[in-house]
Formats: structure tokens, sequence, C-alpha cells
């Protein structure tokens, strides 16, 4: 008997996934968030959890983990106190930026934070022209003097970002080696080596990014790793942006791979049981108590996107927002709004109801949960209108206050309004409905995919309870609804791959490029990837190696990312890749160009190891007709019907194939699935809940 | 007095069924803008971003703005109406293209692609796309010469159907692309704002599906209404009073026989603010000058929408739209600098004294409302412009930049470095792409010390960048205010540095060149920018000394300028 074992950190708590890989039993494990020190609740929820499930640390094959740390530093702006090496006459770029401001009339807008002040951002004499050629040699001299002044300084991190390194990284190379015999303890980033790419502020801001987080993540890596040794688990792995784990020495070297750990998580999971129940299409909605987050995962493959800005608050993704700090790493393509269970409703001073992005958070709560909160939440909405228990949450672990939310409803917006309370609470579930189906259409239809050939799997604590509201504002023709959605997301941890990507600028234009020069970049990156596989002991026909371009027209600006097959020798070869990127160019934007040339700028490969299938151990199945599962009834509002009288439903009483009409509430103890009249929800032998529009099926 | 109350939307639309339809109004002008920056072909579009997107009803009322230029604010409505009073009917598939400053145009550069928008067969609105073309024509590559009429400004369409019910009319584009340099890039730039414009189409028409013509319009004048009484009660908020301000321009970047060198002019304006009303007069402004430092109308009502938005609404809850300056009134005698007449030359002004006016109006209410304002900032967009032939490859090239300035001291903190303010928010074109794409090498790009005008919270720092050029000689044409006219400090705060504008050339001779105007730069020769910093805001000796030794500690501020402006003597 082996298992598989997965901590993700969420903000309230900590949710443990587990497998049994013999038997597929799968299990969420929650205990309460530490905010202080992360690490203390991981370990005190592996504990809880080998306890509880009586499990042998020894027979854990792999044991990976959602970190928060990276996100919360750049956050929280407690960082490493780092230094910044640059070419003399450009120390500035990280303060320059882009110089576009986020926030086009605030007159009192804060500055984007910078992560190295200018005090230790140091310049040296060097150039490289934009051929590649050497301007003007590197003075080793120079960093001599830089050297000595950092020594003194309580650096505890250096970022080296050099002009053109990305073409020739000769001097950034020569620097390295240099810092790191003279500081061989502390963690020196190189842009070349995190990434090789044009643009240098972004490159300077990953890098920078890189070495702010470093020492932070390196010392809570290890005192996990020490704890968890301890308890005899195997080695780390923790979740990479891009939607695969790494193992903590590869995550170390290039530290900005830890953010939207969490996230990539849930979307993991999603393309993993969607392919599992076969519903490889799926757009992700995952919903919490203060944030939506949206993706799309088409043939069984998540979309991932390297225009990232990590450190953002702001309402919906839709542009970089210029308030954070750019990543130039594959992320797992999210859109997040601010709309959650916690979010406020609102009325602004001219009379239109607005929610969020302020949200009650865990502390003080929702005003039904009695713990302070005054103004009227979206779950207190939801509660008004009948979705949610009248009673008690979390399987009665949370006890509700209705009048505390009637109260806090009629207050802050029946009573302005002149509504009925349910007809107030009904406007706010409309008003956010439509915010999250906005992330919604963001990576669907404005990315040119069109709804009605995915299907929408609902997850996080509030998902379900909105999930059918936001298939039909969009057309989609199907809900998934997972087991255990509140604790989804820790799932994507144990049915994950080892991933690590690469990235090398190839500037060059497709049309003349030879496919052999091609090949060769690949090939290189490839034998990257094949010594990183080999290290983490992943057997060879496991293996897996996905090539693709970043292509645009020639004078473009930003590229579109385009498989590319593994042999690719011929004249045909590079035919047939300019052919897909118009293609996908017309599907994007509705327009394509054949006749201009289309420029080459960047080459990359995903090495991916493959962790071996799990599946979902089966319901029991059974001959129970639904009506035996129902536990009562009671009023519920919905949008087109108005006041219903609700049959309400147990999940822990489903067996296989039950099939239940709508309307009906489904109760979990994590979730509410909200089963609107015009739906239908059948149970999958596996356990899914599958909703789908009455007269479809 | 007009009292603020609740919008009329509200009696016939219920909260929550406006909140969503327009909200999706606003996603659809914002999608645009993402349509084109990322299918553009020229910088200055897709890596700088100076275009603004709108949504219009049929009467050529901004209804959505994306979260452009400010400086397009007050304009682009007129672009529209331009279109609606040239032609008599549309049909679905006309789209129309026009740049004429005297007919709802800005400046010959920004490109106007309009779009009506059909449901079924029912006109409800438009689409249109204003985007700063790096070239239009003109003598002077990047088409920023400083000539004494729009006829040497470039090429100038009025409002003309380049699609007709969905076919091309290929005689309008071969006269527009034999009139440009680089035609194939600008073709890509057309292009991108017609796809932009027809996702706004396609959008609008889900809407009318959803919701019904009906709705869907009522909504559509209802989100105006809605801004309109949002900015009512904002202005409410503000202190009453009465302010002058006056401010003296550089230049025109004309040196007219007789004089010695590029004489300066005056503005002055008169601002009244009242319970839910602003009203500015511009009497006392200088007659139009012979080079382009004359605006239009709009454009100088672009720049008092921008300073009235940023004070009374910091916190962006009113959608950006006509209904937001029905309650603004901006008065000038026509044939001023800012209410200029045709044929004067305009290429400068659109920018510059649209900046300037932003600035000045935080100058005229700062007696009375000082906790609403703040200190000058850069004041210009700084422009430079490059084309000749690459030496690498044989092409010709166009290039077109902006560098950035500081932003203005608050009255509770300091200004921000190097950051586009007011009616601007172009981004810079990342050194390595430039150099990639063009035939020079920056030598450095860096805040320029001591640039922050001094006072109890410090000016923004402004940009210095230096340009060599490569193999051959270009022909480089810059705009740049604020060299003798230095960005103002409020109560107490000093100016920040002006700007200057420099040439090396290879024989080693060093000179200052006016900030407007073109030049040849021969190989080898190095340009040098040095943008304005910021005004301060109060008085320097109220400065907390911990702000001076942490300015101090990272340069920002040099010991000499320490002890000369804050009397520090540590």
């Amino acid at each position: 008997m082996n298992w598989r074992i997965g901590v993700d950190i969420g903000g309230t708590f900590t949710d443990v996934a587990v497998v049994n890989t013999s038997d597929n039993q799968i299990n969420i494990v929650k205990t309460p968030t530490t905010p202080d020190d992360f690490s203390k609740c991981v370990v005190t929820a592996i504990e809880t959890t080998l306890e509880k499930q009586c499990i042998d640390a020894k027979k854990v094959e792999l044991f990976s983990h959602a970190t928060t740390v990276v996100t919360n530093a750049l956050l929280e702006e407690n960082g490493a106190s780092t230094a910044l090496i640059a070419t003399r006459g450009f120390r500035d770029l990280l303060e320059l930026r882009r110089s576009a401001r986020s926030h086009l009339y605030d007159l009192f807008q804060e500055p984007p934070a910078i992560l190295i002040p200018r005090h230790r951002r140091f310049e040296i004499n060097e150039r490289i022209s934009a051929e590649g050629t050497i301007v003007k040699p590197m003075s080793e001299e120079e960093l001599g003097g830089i050297i000595k002044t950092i020594k003194d300084s309580g650096v505890e991190s250096i970022a080296v970002c050099l002009l053109f390194s990305f073409i020739n990284d000769k001097h950034e190379k020569k620097i390295g080696q240099i810092l790191r015999s003279e500081f061989p303890l502390m963690p020196i980033f190189l842009s070349s080596e995190i990434l090789p790419e044009v643009r240098e502020f972004e490159r300077t801001s990953t890098t920078a990014v890189c070495a702010y987080v470093g020492p932070i993540l390196r010392s809570y890596l290890r005192r996990l790793e020490e704890e968890i040794n301890k308890l005899g688990l195997p080695e780390l792995h923790i979740m990479g942006s891009s939607g695969g784990v790494v193992d903590t020495s590869e995550c170390l070297k290039m530290p900005a791979i830890a953010v939207e750990s969490g996230p990539a998580a849930g979307v993991v999971a999603a393309s993993y049981f969607g392919n599992l129940i076969d519903y490889p299409n799926l757009i992700t909605f995952d919903m919490g108590g203060t944030t939506a987050k949206a993706s799309l995962v088409k043939q069984g493959k998540f979309e991932i996107t390297s225009e990232y800005e990590v450190g953002v608050t702001g309402n919906v993704n839709r542009w970089l927002h210029g308030t954070g700090h750019p990543i130039r790493v594959p992320v797992i393509d999210l859109t997040e709004v601010s709309a959650g269970g916690g979010s406020i409703a609102w009325i602004d001073p001219a009379g239109a109801l607005k929610v969020g992005p302020k949200s009650s958070g865990a502390k003080p709560g929702p005003a039904c949960y009695g713990k302070g909160g005054k103004e009227p939440t979206v779950t207190d909405c939801d509660l008004v209108l009948g979705y949610l228990n009248p009673n008690h949450l979390l399987g009665g672990e949370l006890d509700i206050d209705i009048e505390a939310a009637r109260n806090a409803i009629e207050e802050y917006l029946a009573y302005p309004l002149n509504q009925s309370i349910e007809e107030a609470a009904a406007s706010v579930i409309a008003v956010v409905d439509h915010n999250m189906a906005e992330a919604l259409r963001i990576v669907s239809v404005e990315r040119g995919h069109d709804p009605r050939d995915f299907n929408l799997i609902a997850f996080g604590g509030a998902g379900p309870v909105h999930a059918a509201s936001l298939a039909t504002a969009l057309n989609i023709p199907r809900v998934i609804i997972p087991p255990i959605p509140g604790g989804f997301s820790a799932l994507g941890l144990v049915t994950t791959d080892l991933k690590r990507d690469y990235v090398r600028t190839f500037f060059n234009s497709l049309n003349d490029a030879d496919p052999g020069e091609i090949s060769q970049v690949f090939t290189e990156m490839e034998n990257l990837g094949r010594e990183m596989l080999k290290k983490a002991e992943i057997k060879q026909n496991q293996w897996e190696f996905r090539r693709s371009a970043d292509l645009r027209y020639n004078r473009q600006a930003y590229e579109l990312n385009i498989p590319v097959g593994e042999s690719f020798m011929s004249k045909e070869d590079v035919g047939d890749l300019i052919q897909r990127f118009h293609e996908q160019h017309h599907n994007t934007y509705g327009h394509a160009n054949i006749p201009e040339p289309v420029q080459i700028v960047n080459l990359r490969l995903s090495a991916i190891g493959r962790l071996g299938k799990i599946d979902v151990k089966p319901l029991n199945s059974s001959t129970q007709h639904a009506r035996v599962a129902k536990c009562e009834k009671r009023t519920v509002w919905f949008d087109y019907s108005g006041k219903v009288d609700c049959n309400i439903f147990a999940r822990s009483n489903f067996t296989q194939n039950l099939s239940i009409d709508g309307p009906a509430i489904i109760e979990a103890t994590d979730t509410t699935v909200v089963v609107p009249p015009e739906w239908k929800i059948k149970v999958d032998p596996r356990g899914f809940l599958v909703m789908e529009v009455l007269g479809n099926v | 007095m007009f009292s603020p109350t609740r919008p009329q939307i509200f009696e016939k639309v219920d909260p929550a069924t406006f909140e969503v339809v327009k909200n999706s109004l606003y996603s659809a002008a914002e999608e645009m803008r993402i349509v084109l920056a990322k299918t553009a072909y020229s910088p200055i579009l897709k890596v700088a971003g100076d275009y603004s997107c709108g949504i219009f009803d049929i009467h050529g009322d901004m209804v959505a703005q994306g979260p452009d230029l400010p400086i397009h604010l007050g304009s682009m409505p007129l672009a529209v109406k331009a279109v609606i009073n040239a032609w008599d009917s549309f049909i679905p598939g006309d789209i129309l293209v026009h740049n004429d400053p005297y007919n709802g145009g800005s400046h010959l550069p920004d490109v106007n692609v309009v779009t009506p928008i059909f449901a079924k067969d029912t006109l409800i609105g438009f689409a249109c796309i204003r985007a700063h073309w790096p070239d239009i024509g003109s003598a002077t590559p990047g088409s920023y010469g400083a000539v004494t009429e729009i006829f040497g400004e470039g090429l100038r369409l009025p409002p003309v159907k380049l699609y007709v019910g969905g076919e091309k009319n290929r005689s309008v584009e071969d006269i527009i692309f034999s009139n440009v340099r680089t035609p194939h890039e600008r073709k890509g730039d057309l292009d991108a704002q017609i796809a932009a414009n027809n996702r706004a189409v396609s959008r609008l028409q889900e809407l009318a599906d959803k919701y019904g013509l009906d709705l869907l319009t009522l909504i559509m004048q209802g989100v105006m209404d809605y801004s309109e009484n949002l900015m009512r009660k904002a202005l409410l908020e503000l202190p009453d009073g009465e302010g002058i301000f006056e401010d003296v321009c550089d230049g025109d970047g004309i040196i007219s026989p007789g004089e010695e060198k590029d004489e300066p002019f005056k503005i002055r304006m008169h601002v009244i603010k009242k319970g839910d009303t602003l009203a500015v007069d511009f009497a006392g402004t200088d007659k139009q000058v012979p080079g382009p430092m004359n605006a239009p109308m709009a454009v100088t009502a672009s720049g008092i929408y921008t300073a009235v938005k940023t004070m009374a609404d910091p916190n962006a809850l009113i959608p950006p739209n006509s209904g937001c300056w029905r309650t603004i009134i901006v008065k000038a005698e026509h044939g001023t600098v800012v209410h200029a007449v045709s044929p004067s030359p305009v290429v400068y002004a659109n920018h510059e004294i649209s900046h300037r006016v932003c600035d000045m109006l935080f100058g005229a209410m700062s007696e009375f409302a000082p906790d609403n304002v703040m200190a000058c900032s850069q004041g210009t967009s700084a422009i430079l412009t490059l084309g000749g032939v690459d030496y690498r490859s044989g092409e010709p090239y166009v290039s077109y930049e902006t560098i950035k300035g500081g932003f203005g001291a608050r009255p509770n903190k300091d200004g921000i470095n190097t950051l586009s303010a007011g009616i601007s928010n172009t981004m810079n074109t990342p050194v390595e792409i430039l150099e990639m794409t063009f035939p020079v090498r920056v030598e450095h790009y860096e805040l320029r010390t001591d640039s922050g005008g001094a006072g109890k919270y410090r000016g923004g720092l402004g940009a210095s960048r230096a340009w060599r050029v490569l193999g051959n000689a270009t022909h480089a044409a810059v705009c740049c205010e604020r060299a003798i006219s230095p960005p103002f400090g409020l109560h107490g705060g000093l100016p920040g540095a002006g700007t200057t504008i420099s040439i090396e050339e290879p024989a080693g001779t060093y000179k200052e060149l006016n900030t407007k105007g073109t030049f040849i730069a021969p190989s080898g020769s190095k340009i040098l920018f040095e943008v304005p910093g910021a005004g301060g805001y109060g008085p320097p000796t109220e400065r907390d000394p911990e702000l001076i030794r942490s300015d101090l500690k990272n340069g920002y501020i040099s010991l000499e300028a320490a002890k000369r402006d804050y009397g520090f003597d540590e």
C-alpha cells in the first residue's frame, strides 16, 4: 500500500490531500492555517493526517506542497536585503520600470514597490551590442570594488542583469563565477540563467524577484525539509506556477516559479480529473472567500502565459496593471477577480449596486458568521436566498445567524434601494455572478475559445453555489462538481507530474530560419531537462518533452505560443508552423496577415516526468432512488422562477448513477451545490456530480 | 442649481441589470485595447500604448472609454461627431478613417478609425480608436517638424470611407499609403485598429441580442447620466473658490525673422469652482503662434478634464464618458494658443498644451483646495523621433519615443520618479527592443539626480537618456516643453529641474539644442535628453530630516543640493 500526500495552504484552512495508490481512496484533511509561520501548520497538518489515516511515512511515494511564501513575501514586502549589479548607466531600470501608471486619475497613488533600493544597485563598465558583440569589456577591477562594498552591507542575495546577456552571457557568467567564489553561501541569480529572454526591465524584474524571495524560500523549505525528514517522509516537492512539481533544489534555482503555486494546483487537478472522467475541455472556476479564479483546459491541457505580474492588487486582471513585479516565467493562465463569499456589497453615491473589491476576509467574516461582520456579503445573500443551510455550515462546525444576514442586507441595501431583502440579495448575486462571468469570458471568449465547447468545473468553498448561474450566462452546457470541491486544489498536488520549463530567445525570421539550428536549441534545452529528470530518478519511459515557439508577425510586440513537433528538420515543418501561427492569430484576434513574414522570438521546452496515474475509488452502486437521499425542504429564490419550495439533499447519501431534477440544493461538509429549476444533476461512478440543462441530456 | 439626486435611469432599469450592462460596455472598450496592442506593428502602439478606444452612442457621445489615455477624454466624441456630420447614412460594414485636427481630430499623427455598429439593421452606436502613427508624412520622418502651417505637417484626411458595406475602398488606402513613410508598418497598424473595432461591434451586438435594443440604448444613455451624477456629487465635495494662474511656455520651435531665439508665450487661466460646477476661462492667453504649439479647443478641454477627474475622483468611481464633462465649462477665444483656428500647425500642442493646462488647473486651485491638488509634474511628453536608413539592413526606419519625467509632489507625500503623469500614460521603449529595431545604442537611461523639486514633499525625479547614432546620420526631431519654465512647486515647494537637450558630435563639439524642432545628428554623435523633474509641495524647511537622509543615501539628491535647498548640515 503506497500513498501520495499534498499540502495546500489556504487563507483559513490548510488542506492535505491523501491518495492511497493501491485502492485509489482519496481523502482531504483540514487543519487551521497559522499565518505567523506557515511551516508550523504544514507540519501539524501532516502529523494529523498521518495519524488520522494510519499512514506509514515510509510508504509515502510523493510528498508535494503548494506554498504561499513567495507571493506573501512580495505582497508584504518583507523579502531579503538584495543587491543588483547592472551595466553602467542602467542601474535604475528596476525603478524606471515601463513608466506607465496603473491608476490613471489617482492623485494619491503609491509608487510601485522597489525591491532593491538604489543604494544597493551597482553599475559595472561593460557593454554588449544588439548583435551580441562585446562593445566594452567587463571591468573585473570595478567588480572587486563592488564586492568590497557588498561585503560589509548585510546583503543576503545578489541579482545580476546586464544588457543583451540573453544573446551573449559571457560577462554575466564571469561575474557570477567571481561572486560565487567570493560569497559561497549567498544565493546569486544571473539573468542569463534565470531568463535568457529579450526586454531588460522584465528580465531584471524576474531576476530581482528571485533574489528577493530566494533566501526566505530557502529558509522556509529547509525548515520544512528538516521536519518532514524527521517524520520519515520522502523528498519535498513544490508546485510550480506552470502546473508541475519540482524538487527543492530546482525550485531554489528559480524561486519565481513558486508564485501561484496553490491556484496552479487547482487547475492541475481539474485537467487531471477532466481527462479521467472524459471531459477534457474545461473552464475551471475556483471561488473562495475573497477571490474567484478562472482558467481554461483544452483537450486535457491547461493554457500557459508568460505575461504575469506578481504582487498585484486589483479587480479583473485583463491587462497587466503595472503595480506588480513582472516575472516572465510560464504561469498557468489564470484570471482572478475580487469576488468571493466574503465580498462586501455596497451602494455607490449615485445609487448603483457594487460588490467588492473589499472583502470581510476570514475575520470578521460575513455578517451571518456572527463574528462582528456588519456589512452584507455574498455569503449573506446566498444564505438569505436559501442556497445555504440556515442553521450551520461546514458540516455543523460553523453556526449561522440568518437574522444577522437579513439585518445587514436590509440596512445597507434593501432600504436604500427600496427593495425587499430577497430582491436586494438577488441583485447582489446578479452583480457578483456577472463579475465572475467576466473572468470566465476573459479565459475563453477573449482568447478565441467558444464556451459552448467546454464544461465548467467548479470548486472552492463557494464555487458550486454559483456555478450553474455562470454556466447559464456563458452558455456553457455542463457543470462538473468534483468530490470534495472545498479541498480540490490539494488534489492537484497528488495527481501532478514533475515539470520544469526552459526558454531561449532565438530572434529570427521563421521564413528564413534553418530548421537544423532551431532543433539544435531545442536539443540543448532537452539535455538540461534530461539531467533534471535523471536526477529526480524518473524512469525514462515516463519522460516527455514539449516544444513550442513564441511567434509573431515581424513587427508586432506580443507573441503567440505555438507547439512544435519533436522532429523539426524540414522546410515543410517550417511551413506547417507558419500556417498554424496564422490560424491561431485569426482565432485569437479575428484577422491574419498571410503575406507577412513571421518572426520567432523564443523557443520553449517543458521537461515532464510522469508520476503514474491514479484513479478515484468508485462510489457504491445502488438502486436507491433520489427521494431516499432527500433530507428536507426549504424555500429558495431563483433568478427566473422566484420563490420555490426546494428539495434539499445530503451529498454523503449519494450513490452511483443517482439523478435529480432541479430545483435542488445539495449540501456537503465543504460546500453547497445549487441546482436551478431548469437543470438536472446526476452522479457519475466516481462521485463527480454532472449538472446539465434539462432537455440537453 | 442642479440638485444631484439618483439618476433617472434607476426608475426604469433595476440596479443589477444596469451594473451588469455598464460593466459589459467598459469590458468591450478594454478588449478593443488588448486586440490593438497585441496586433499593432509600430512600437509606439504595441509597446508605448499611445492610443484610446471608445464606444459611442448614435449621436457621437462617448459611452465608455477603455483604461486609455486621459488626453483623449474630451476630444474623442468630436472624432465620431465629425463622421456623423460628414455622411448622411451608414450601412453595416462601413469603416471610416480621418485625422483632421480642425474637424474632430487632435493632431495629424493621431489617426481615428470609426466603425458604425449595427444590431440587425439598426444603427446602435460607434466604435472608435484613435491611435498615434509614428509617421503621417511631411518633410520630417515622424511628422514632428516645426512648420508654420498644418499643410506642412503631413497627410490630412477628412472623414472618408475606407470600407463601404464590407468592401475595401482601395483608392483611399492607396492615397494613405503613398503619403507615409514605412507604409507596410502603417498597414499593420491600420489592420489592428480595424480588428479592435470589430471586437467592439460583436460585443455590442451580443448585448443587443441579450438585452434587447431598447434596454441597451436606455442603459447607454443612462451610463452617461450616471457619470454626470457622480461627477456633480464629487465636485460638491471639493471646496468652492476662485483662482487665477499664469504660466509661460518655452516657445513654438520657430525662430521668426528678427528673433534671436525661440520666443516664449503666455497662458492665463481663471477658474471658478462653485457647488457642482467648475468653469475655466482662458481670457488673457496669447494669440496663436507660428509654430505647431496651437491647440484645438478639444485638446485644451481634455487637459482640464484630466485635472478635474484627478481632483474629484482619485478612487476611480466615475466611469469616464461624455456625461462626466456636462458640468465643466471651458471658455477660450478663437485664435489663441488654446483655441487654434486653421491653418495653424498643431502637432506639438496636442500633448504639450494639454499637459500644460492640466498642471495649471492644479496651480489655479491650490489656494482654495490645497488638499486636492498636486505640484506640477513633468509637463511634457518629451518626444524624440529619429528617421533615416538602417546601416544594417539598408531599410528606412522611423523611431518615436517618449521619455518620462517626474510625477508631482502631493499635499501629504512625495511625488513619484519617472512616471507618466496627467494627460499621458504611454510606456517607454525597452532599450534592447530599440537597439534591435533601430540603429542606435542607448548609453545610459537613469534617474536624474537633483531633478525633483525640493519641498516638504519632494517632486518625482525625471529621467536622463542618451542615444549614440550608429552607421548613418539620422534626421531627428524633438518636442519637449519646460526648459525655461521648469515644473512649478506649490505652497513653498521649489520647481523641478527643467528640460535640456544637447548633442555631442564625433569631433567632440557639444551644443545645447532648442528643445523643439529638427536637426541632423551625424553618425557617431550622442543625443542627450534630460527630462524635467516635478515640483515640490510645501516649504523644504519642513521636510522630515529622515527623508532627506534617505534621499541622500539613494542619490536622489546630492549633498550640495541638500545643503542648498534644505539647509541640511550633517
